[in-house]
């Protein structure tokens, strides 16, 4: 395995930053600045052409938050050099104090306690198998040609098919006025994607692989593409379910889906705080059946959202969040926990230096159970298993829930029927979602390929997964 | 900074041409919880999007690859020399087919004159955030929380063959969240405002209809099983559902086989019930923060018809996928108006039907024609009343129903969208809640 390196450019920064908080610490009673260096490549081929680009999760800056008496003040830049500290400081400053006595005119400020640290000073480099430079440009390209060389012969149906690769390092650095912490780890992924047509009927199947990985990750990319192809073409034909409820199995990355968006952001503690999250008023309460545990953190699962550091300097955990159909714990970021008088969980993060912090995901996922695929499927009279989902999303204070997968296997009689229906929307409500949980499998899997979002905006990385679970859903 | 990255770019031996964008942004940044501010910030951050291009030839076809890189203000020159050269030879492995670059036209452009542009930040936030709050006077519902992001945008495109373009523009958004509570569980609904233009009057109306709404979702009852109804889509899924037919007016969808649309073919179906699609592609639309003088490459924008009586006109697209087709570039533009239809509201309503105001998240697959989501807030009409319903979902094909859409007088804005403001559909599968 690899050591990845810190980041040279933070580490030239790192004295500028510490300037920064002693200067801040005069006048203010918390202050902190995170450092971000996140660098990264994106790669494309398809049968048209091909693309060599920045990452679109590169970002490179900095973040000084204070405390302005009353509550919290942030300021964001990407410009930091000797000459510019003091305009930095001035900045902070005119945001902290005169553009606020301007806004208290007309409204009132939200008080927040102040910051409590403990002196901690750590850092984490992770490793992969290969660092994103050791293999070429040129070699990863003809990597992927090849794969889709192989693919786009396979059917006359296949009008394109797609191989995208990503790997980028995330390099980070906090400072406050007990904390010292830096972090730079590698995640990567990648999609094969087929598009299939036949007449006017167009229709996609992708299939995705991610992981605290380098370029190691394109090799596990390489098998996969006969599976693709043969799966859009597959969907050419074919129908949506009937509307109605229906017993399904949902594939590992359903399951992950259901439990991101059911008990993901359904406990988000930024979401209690403004009495958007109904899960407040269930703590310790039964939510699910007794087959379902599911868990979040950054040190839950090792995967693309696997970090010793949170965006606000909090060391990342492990949070039960249900243990056997009980709601126990959400997660939060620093300044909910502040107003809850509770602990972070090391789940407060931004889309970028540029953006407030959150209470957001990291890796999560519904624990293993007992079953076998086979004997879920055999315990079906009329089903399906839901695979492959696209989008999703919860309204936490209604617990309503849609996903969306790309298709669906019939299931007769305790077997596969060979019959697919496609697109799948799958709707309902959380609790009987979760309460009708009846068979969860052994084998857990995460992905990390998506983006979540908070409401429409503020996308982060994180993962999802689970085992296969069968549940009772409406499906339409 | 802009001076040494073009003496790197010019001095880099791989590098046939190049396109930089200078992207300077400052935020002021509120965040409420009820009426009292959580938080406040800004930022002020300067981006360079370097484009650099290889020009090769192989079998006698031109070849023109390329990179796109990100550069920094506080990056040194041996930095910006090894991203620079790397984003070359990255490029020089990248076989598209070749396809020129913008050529320099001189642009008229002035920052708009208004209060908008004129006022500081702080000015312009406060009165946002009191028109914000002017409509939460009901006593069962009120905000629950709001954002608000005013960002200024300087823009600067320059490429080697002389295109030196910028325009400034100034973008305001605001992510809202109303509750309300009669007799049964308070519900929540969720909007978000994106305006160019400092228009309190819009905040004001959209926060009370958005109130309005959730007193209605708040007594709303759950979805029935109906089936044989027309349905009617308004707000923003009507937007998401027209767009469908922008996605397949596209060069880069046509070159890329994605879209099988032709010139002079019908883009609803051979016979159109319905009302039929006018589509014109408006870069100047009042209200959008998608008002641009010139695109991405610097190619200078003016008013493009798309598609009229239902059939494509053209396509419309950026220099290199309009050059691999072989036709003239429209450019990049980004803002759609949608001619009215033959209904007014009050026809298209007359009858039993479902109309639909809110979902969780409507989506639309501009590749397969699939759309649907789950239902927040619908009005169920069966010929005599109307009840608000929540839950179930929606799901159809717009390959199915395109020939037969009923298209409404009235029309509504949302930023980079201006059209029909109902869109009454047939042989849609409901799914009660």
């Amino acid at each position: 395995m690899q050591n990845v390196k810190g980041s040279k450019f933070l580490e030239k920064k790192n004295n500028l930053m510490k300037d920064i908080i002693e200067e801040l610490t005069k006048e203010f009673k918390y202050c902190s600045i995170l450092g971000t260096d996140v660098r990264g490549k994106e790669y494309l081929v398809q049968k048209s052409g091909s693309s060599f680009n920045d990452s679109n999760w590169n970002e490179r800056g900095f973040v000084v938050r204070v405390y302005n008496g009353i509550n919290y003040t942030e300021y964001s830049f990407n410009h930091l050099i000797a000459d510019k500290v003091e305009q930095i400081i001035d900045e902070v400053k005119k945001k902290a104090q005169q553009e606020l006595k301007l806004i208290t005119k007309k409204f009132e400020l939200i008080n927040y306690p102040l910051v409590n640290e403990d002196e901690i000073s750590e850092e984490y480099f992770g490793e992969v198998k290969l660092l994103p430079n050791s293999i070429t440009i040129s070699d990863k390209l003809s990597k992927m040609n090849r794969i889709k060389d192989k693919a786009l012969p396979l059917s006359e149906k296949i009008v394109d098919f797609r191989v995208r690769y990503e790997d980028v390092k995330v390099s980070k650095v906090f400072i406050s006025n007990n904390k010292e912490l830096k972090q730079s780890y590698i995640w990567s992924q990648g999609y094969l994607i087929a598009i299939a047509r036949k007449d006017d009927d167009t229709r996609f199947f992708y299939k995705t692989f991610s992981g605290l990985k380098g370029p190691e990750l394109l090799d596990e990319m390489e098998n996969s593409y006969q599976e693709v192809v043969e799966k859009a073409e597959s969907l050419i034909g074919t129908e949506p379910p009937e509307p109605g409820t229906y017993d399904v199995i949902c594939d590992p990355d359903t399951a992950g889906i259901i439990a991101h968006e059911a008990f993901g952001h359904g406990v988000e503690a930024d979401m209690f705080v403004k009495n958007r999250a109904k899960a407040l008023e269930y703590l310790d309460r039964d939510v699910a059946s007794k087959n379902v545990t599911m868990y979040d953190g950054a040190r839950s699962a090792n995967h693309v959202s696997s970090y010793l550091f949170d965006d606000e300097g909090t060391i990342g955990q492990n949070t039960k969040i249900i243990d056997n159909g009980i709601l126990k714990k959400g997660i939060s970021d620093l300044l909910s926990a502040l107003l809850r008088k509770t602990e972070p969980t090391g789940n407060g993060k931004r889309e970028s230096y540029e953006r407030k912090a959150y209470s957001r995901m990291t890796n999560t996922f519904f624990a293993s159970g007992d079953a076998e695929l086979a004997e879920m499927i055999a315990s079906i009279e009329s089903g399906y298993l839901l695979e492959n989902p696209m989008s999703g999303m919860e309204d936490p204070k209604n617990w309503g829930i849609q996903c969306v997968m790309i298709s669906g296997k019939e299931i007769k009689n305790g077997k596969l029927t060979g019959n697919i229906v496609a697109p799948v929307l799958m709707t309902g409500y959380v609790p009987d979602l979760l309460k009708n949980i009846s068979m969860v499998a052994k084998e857990v899997k995460l992905s990390g390929s998506g983006a979540c979002g908070k409401g429409y905006k503020e996308l982060v990385k994180v993962s999802s997964g689970g085992p296969y679970i069968k549940t009772k859903a409406r499906l339409g | 900074m802009i001076n040494k990255i073009i003496e790197i770019l010019n001095a880099t031996n791989e590098i046939d041409a190049w396109k930089l964008t200078e992207r300077k942004t400052k935020s002021s940044e509120l965040f409420f919880i009820k009426n009292k501010l959580e938080m406040n910030r800004g930022k002020d951050v300067v981006k360079y999007k370097i484009s650099v291009y290889n020009d090769f030839s192989n079998n006698e076809h031109k070849y023109r690859g390329s990179a796109d890189v990100e550069l920094l203000p506080d990056m040194e020159r041996e930095e910006i020399e090894q991203i620079i050269q790397e984003a070359a030879v990255g490029a020089s492995f990248i076989k598209n087919k070749y396809y020129p670059l913008a050529d320099p036209v001189e642009i008229d452009y002035n920052v708009p004159a208004s209060d908008f542009y004129d006022n500081s930040f702080a000015d312009i936030l406060s009165q946002i955030s009191e028109a914000l709050f002017e409509s939460d006077n009901f006593d069962n519902g009120g905000l629950n929380s709001a954002e608000l992001f005013l960002n200024e945008h300087q823009i600067r495109i320059i490429n080697s063959k002389g295109v030196d373009n910028s325009y400034q523009k100034r973008v305001l958004d605001i992510d809202f969240i109303t509750n309300w509570q009669e007799n049964s569980e308070e519900i929540e609904l969720s909007k978000i405002i994106t305006l160019a233009e400092f228009d309190l009057d819009t905040i004001i109306n959209t926060v009370r209809e958005m109130l309005i709404q959730s007193r209605e979702r708040s007594k709303a009852e759950s979805l029935p099983n109906i089936n044989d109804i027309p349905v009617i889509l308004t707000g923003s899924s009507v937007k998401e559902l027209l767009e469908y037919f922008y996605v397949q007016a596209n060069a880069k969808q046509i070159y890329e086989n994605v879209s099988i649309a032709e010139i002079g073919e019908s883009m609803q179906g051979k016979e159109i019930k319905g009302d039929k699609v006018d589509l014109l592609l408006d870069p100047n639309l009042s209200g959008s923060t998608h008002s641009v003088p010139f695109d991405k490459d610097g190619f200078p924008l003016s008013a493009q018809k798309i598609i009229e009586g239902g059939k494509l006109l053209q396509f419309w697209g950026d220099i290199r996928f309009s050059h691999y087709l072989g036709i003239e570039a429209t450019g990049d533009i980004k803002n759609l108006s949608f001619a009215e239809g033959s209904y007014s509201e009050k026809e298209l309503k007359s009858e039993p039907h479902l109309e639909l105001l809110v979902f969780s998240n409507f989506q639309m697959d501009h590749l397969a024609g699939n759309f649907g989501g789950e239902i927040r807030l619908g009005r169920y009409f069966d010929g005599e009343k109307s009840i608000p319903v929540t839950g179930g979902s929606i799901s159809a094909n717009i390959n199915k129903i395109k020939n037969d859409m009923l298209l409404s007088i009235e029309k509504q804005q949302i930023n980079n969208y201006y059209g029909p403001k109902f869109i009454k559909l047939n042989n849609i599968s409901i799914a009660g809640g």
